[in-house]
């Protein structure tokens, strides 16, 4: 079968199955929105509905405590008919959401940078995986196909994300800029992103062109576009600011990621270390917490500054594990990307334990949810508790991942070194 | 100057002889139960307000009222329910009750919203330390600025109109007990000593079933609005159960009647010597005012206006319930002033012996008195379970053969989040499926940790109709340091106020005065359970935490900052090659002693 039929084939089947579920179950998608787990207070559809509910009657959403998601999904979503009424039109929206997803997701997969790019080649390049299992990885991961059901807001922003790192791969520079600082609009983080996808951009337009890459070329290239991008996002504040008139959305929605007034459990780090913390160090420990979340990026990028597309890979698991308002969907995200790596795999040391914990959670997070929040037979920490297995789970992952990168990027230098035991100093 | 000031004070009292009067009306109610219905009244003149001259108004109240320039007050202190099926309508239309708890709301006059603010906040502390209440509680989360609920009741100037804020604030949680009822009666000309408020006992007022004390303060015009008072209304209504109210005080536990006092149904089959069905009474029981508030009435106040003394008492009754009146050594007969009311004055000088007290005997069960419909029955609950998220469901009962329109106004807290697009409005009864009952919406949403939520509605609900009202809602998790003490009693959540709207029958039958006080109610108070922490330990989960996060940070950074080597590079790398240098650094120290050992000894050869 030719790659074009596989993937009619695949997206056709990804699409059906969406489809299915939200039309056979039709209470399904509310009862998912309402989870803690794949719901946070900035992406909830729930709080989309009262936004878009207040908006179209003149009330300006972002002058309450519900509504803070961007002011720009506002018009978009009102343009959709009455999603209690018509639900299809949403969920057709969300479904093509995560094809364009998987669709940019191939596109990264069938450049090949994963394994080699412009100043690395992996030794292990033969163990890559077809583009189209890749997608599939994404398409039918659960923690992605609930998302998709739950319809977050997030959904948007991992699709802006694979779009934008698909055209930092391929070297358009434009549309990476735009969709990154869409995307960073959208929910703040994906700011994080845009070092690591300038230099795969860079790369990957040095290497298709024939002119030298010297430093000064670098340096115009970066200051272009990190100019381009920032610009792009103070366009999009702007244009904000002419739909609602004042700047209350910044107050609404970028600080309140910031600063996590909402101490909604999640199944981050952050709502639970909050709750309990002492009024008098709740400053001191939101400014830590954010330094330790920005920490990995130059770290990273500097380190693996010649496999930029792992960086991006490596910082959607920090984000997963470290974000104020994380769900599952980031996780997913995580380690469908992680797919993309499949020649490191064989490298990778606690494969195992990581994933039976990360399975674990799964079965047993709405379990303990229940009990603390329902049935009332347990307490905060019975959640707490499998939240930080989550965390240590995907970490592990994460820190595995490195790992078995910097060892294949040994061995690049060190060929005879296969398969021997090794040591770090 | 000073003869000016006299003839003034003099025309004044002239104009406004009925400085202060006071009432009671007592309504035998179904089941045993019995509204006692106080009211107080004391004017001041506003010049004399103005000039800081009080005679029959507090002082202490009038200070705070000219500091923070507030125009008109209500303060209400309520506990309890009010059982519309079996009491019938509430009494002065509901206009004199409030809210479980607290509830104050007020005209403060300011030029802008700030300056209203500061002067409700210095309002609702300085209350807070007249009346030994938590008013200082009412900061800007339980603060709103109702628009279509509450109208002025006093006559205020039309330029002044502009600049008047109404503030209202709630406070669901206050316990209201002796401690508020003190500072009440001080306010009071006789202060309790004398007059119907010697019926005021703590153990009793705040032991019924319903009790509300209200104080109202307003200004009142002349028709040409030429001369104006300060009226200030001070209200207690409450529901005795007479069986309660009797029980002594040294020995309050219900005890089991004796056997031989309790008449058995004999028809039950069941009925033998041990086991007995007991018939429902068919008497009136027998109480007096001395039972029933544990004190008698110690004479009439001597403040109070004289042409107002004949009727201080008045019991609401069918004539054929009697009482006997006991006024010292006179005997005193009480005066019929309508079908089902009598009117008796209190003894006003010491010769004929001050201590006043009503008898009703035990007698057969008479008709009750003709209740008089509320004209709207309503009730609120929550749906839902779990401690995550809920729904509130009020359901509006329209009993009457008219459409009435009302008021719904919710002042919610802000960690019970609402989701307007989910308010559903529907009616049922009558076939009016389609009918719009909503016409208008008032709504504030909720800010974290500044201000609540406000919902008001204009609603109108079709001739004998029920009209159901519901919306879901989130709860917020809140930080350990904002639970209180009981955070798993959970959080209350103040009542929702009702006032219906004079329709045009209504204009014709009711005074003006009533008009303009309004018709109320409200629905009973909930409890919002939110989700708890554990409060034991916030160390254990600033330790956890960030182990977690040290773990990821560690680990990460190790990798980073580490380069590869291969382990037989390593020198003393594996255990096999450490435990072997160890051996040869044994070796080489046993070899160096011993060589400098022989080398000694051929030194000391």
């Amino acid at each position: 079968m030719d790659v074009d039929k596989q993937k009619a084939l695949l997206f056709g089947s990804a699409a059906a199955l969406r489809l299915l579920l939200f039309t056979a179950f039709p209470s399904l998608p509310d009862v998912l929105a309402g989870r803690v787990e794949l719901s946070t207070p900035v992406t909830s559809f729930k709080r989309l509905q009262e936004g878009l509910f207040l908006y179209n009657r003149n009330v300006s959403p972002f002058d309450g405590g519900t509504y803070h998601q961007s002011p720009l999904l506002l018009p978009l979503f009102s343009l959709l008919p009455n999603a209690q009424r018509y639900p299809l039109a949403t969920s057709l929206l969300y479904v093509v959401a995560d094809l364009v997803g998987a669709d940019a997701l191939m596109k990264i997969a069938d450049t090949g940078v994963a394994v080699s790019s412009r100043l690395f080649t992996s030794s292990r390049r033969e163990l890559r995986r077809s583009s189209t299992t890749i997608a599939a990885g994404y398409l039918f991961n659960p923690f992605i196909v609930l998302t998709c059901l739950a319809r977050p807001t997030s959904v948007f922003t991992h699709t802006l994300i694979l779009q934008a790192t698909s055209r930092a791969a391929t070297g358009q520079s434009i549309t990476f800029i735009l969709a990154l600082a869409l995307a960073s609009y959208l929910s703040l983080y994906p700011l994080l992103l845009f070092p690591p996808l300038l230099i795969l951009c860079y790369d990957a337009q040095s290497s298709a062109k024939p002119i030298q890459s010297t430093t000064s070329n670098a340096l115009t290239f970066t200051i272009r576009y990190t100019s381009l991008f920032f610009a792009t996002i103070v366009a999009l504040l702007l244009l904000s600011y002419g739909l609602t008139s004042s700047w209350s959305f910044l107050n609404a929605h970028y600080l309140h990621i910031i600063l996590l007034p909402s101490l909604t459990p999640n199944v981050g780090l952050w709502w639970y270390f909050f709750t309990e913390m002492f009024d008098s160090f709740r400053a001191f420990f939101l400014g830590v917490f954010w330094l330790h979340m920005f920490a990995y990026m130059p770290a990273l990028s500097i380190r693996f500054r010649t496999q930029p597309l792992f960086v991006v890979c490596a910082l959607l698991g920090v984000v997963s594990v470290y974000a104020p308002y994380p769900a599952v969907g980031e996780a997913g995200l995580f380690l469908s990307f992680l797919g993309a790596f499949r020649h490191v795999f064989p490298l990778m040391r606690y494969t195992f334990p990581a994933v039976s914990s990360l399975l674990y959670c799964t079965l047993l997070g709405p379990a303990f949810y229940h009990l603390w929040v329902y049935a009332g037979s347990g307490n905060a920490n019975f959640f707490y508790a499998i939240t930080l297995v989550w965390s240590l789970g995907l970490t592990v992952i994460l820190a595995d991942a490195i790992y078995a990168v910097l060892r294949d990027e040994w061995e690049v230098e060190r060929p005879d070194m296969r398969g021997k035991e090794v040591r770090r100093v | 100057m000073f003869f000016s000031f006299l003839l003034c004070l003099f025309f004044t009292s002239l104009a406004y002889g009925s400085d202060y009067r006071e009432r009671l009306l007592l309504r035998p109610l179904p089941h045993g139960a019995l509204l006692a219905s106080f009211n107080f009244q004391s004017n001041a003149s506003s010049t004399s307000f103005e000039q800081q001259n009080f005679r029959y108004f507090p002082r202490s109240l009038g200070q705070i009222l000219q500091h923070t320039h507030t125009k008109e007050l209500h303060l209400r202190f309520s506990l309890g329910r009010w059982d519309a099926e079996a009491w019938g309508a509430r009494p002065w239309n509901g206009a004199r009750e409030g809210g479980t708890g607290v509830e104050l709301w007020a005209w403060v006059e300011a030029a802008s919203d700030k300056e209203a603010n500061a002067r409700w906040l210095t309002l609702t502390n300085a209350l807070s330390g007249l009346f030994c209440a938590s008013l200082n509680f009412i900061d800007s989360t339980r603060t709103i600025r109702p628009v279509m609920t509450f109208e002025p009741e006093g006559s205020h100037p039309p330029n002044a109109l502009g600049n008047l804020h109404l503030l209202h604030g709630n406070l669901p949680h206050e316990v209201v007990c002796t401690e508020n009822l003190t500072p009440f009666l001080k306010l009071l000309p006789c202060k309790g000593k004398a007059g119907i408020s010697s019926l005021f006992d703590g153990h009793k007022l705040f032991d019924a079933s319903w009790q509300t004390m209200a104080i109202d303060v307003r200004p009142v015009c002349t028709g040409d609005g030429s001369e104006c008072v300060l009226e200030m209304e001070q209200t207690v209504d409450m529901v005795l159960d007479i069986e309660r109210s009797k029980r002594p005080r040294d020995n309050p536990i219900p005890r089991p009647a004796p056997i031989e006092d309790i008449r058995c149904d004999e028809s039950k089959f069941y009925n033998s010597h041990d086991s007995c069905m007991p018939l429902a009474k068919s008497t009136e029981p027998a109480w007096s005012l001395q039972d029933v508030f544990g004190r008698q009435i110690s004479g009439a106040c001597p403040l109070s206006d004289a042409n107002d003394a004949e009727r201080v008492i008045c019991v609401n009754a069918v004539p054929e319930r009697t009482f006997e009146i006991r006024s010292g050594a006179a005997q005193r007969v009480a005066e019929q002033v309508a079908p089902d009311m009598r009117c008796t004055a209190l003894p006003s000088g010491p010769e004929e012996g001050l201590d006043f007290d009503l008898l009703f005997s035990d007698q057969p069960l008479t008709p009750p008195v003709n209740l008089t419909r509320p004209r709207l029955h309503a009730f609120r609950s929550m749906t839902g379970h779990g401690q995550e998220r809920g729904g509130i469901e009020a359901v509006l009962r329209n009993p009457l053969s008219q459409p009435v329109s009302l008021v719904y106004m919710e002042s919610l807290p802000w960690f019970m989040k609402p989701y307007l697009h989910t308010l559903n409005v529907a009616v049922s009864g009558n076939g009016n499926r389609d009918f719009q009952a909503l016409k208008e919406t008032y709504y504030r949403p909720a800010v974290d940790r500044e201000r609540g939520t406000h919902i008001e509605l204009l609603l109108e609900i079709p001739a004998s109709s029920t009209l159901t009202l519901s919306y879901d809602f989130d709860k917020a998790i809140l930080r350990y340091t904002e639970y209180p003490p009981d955070a798993n009693r959970g959080f209350d959540v103040a009542p929702a106020v009702i006032r219906l709207l004079p329709n045009a029958a209504d204009i014709a039958s009711t005074s003006a005065d009533e008009r303009q006080k309004g018709v109320y109610l409200r629905t009973t108070d909930l409890l919002l359970p939110l989700p708890t922490p554990d409060f034991s330990m916030p160390y254990n989960v600033i330790i956890l935490t960030s182990t977690v996060m040290a773990l990821g940070f560690g680990s990460i950074f190790n990798l980073l900052v580490r380069r590869f080597v291969a382990a037989d590079e390593v020198e003393g790398a594996t255990l096999r090659a450490r435990i072997a240098g160890l051996k040869e650094r044994f070796r080489s120290k046993l070899q160096s002693i011993w060589a400098r050992h022989s080398g000694k000894g051929e030194k000391d050869q």
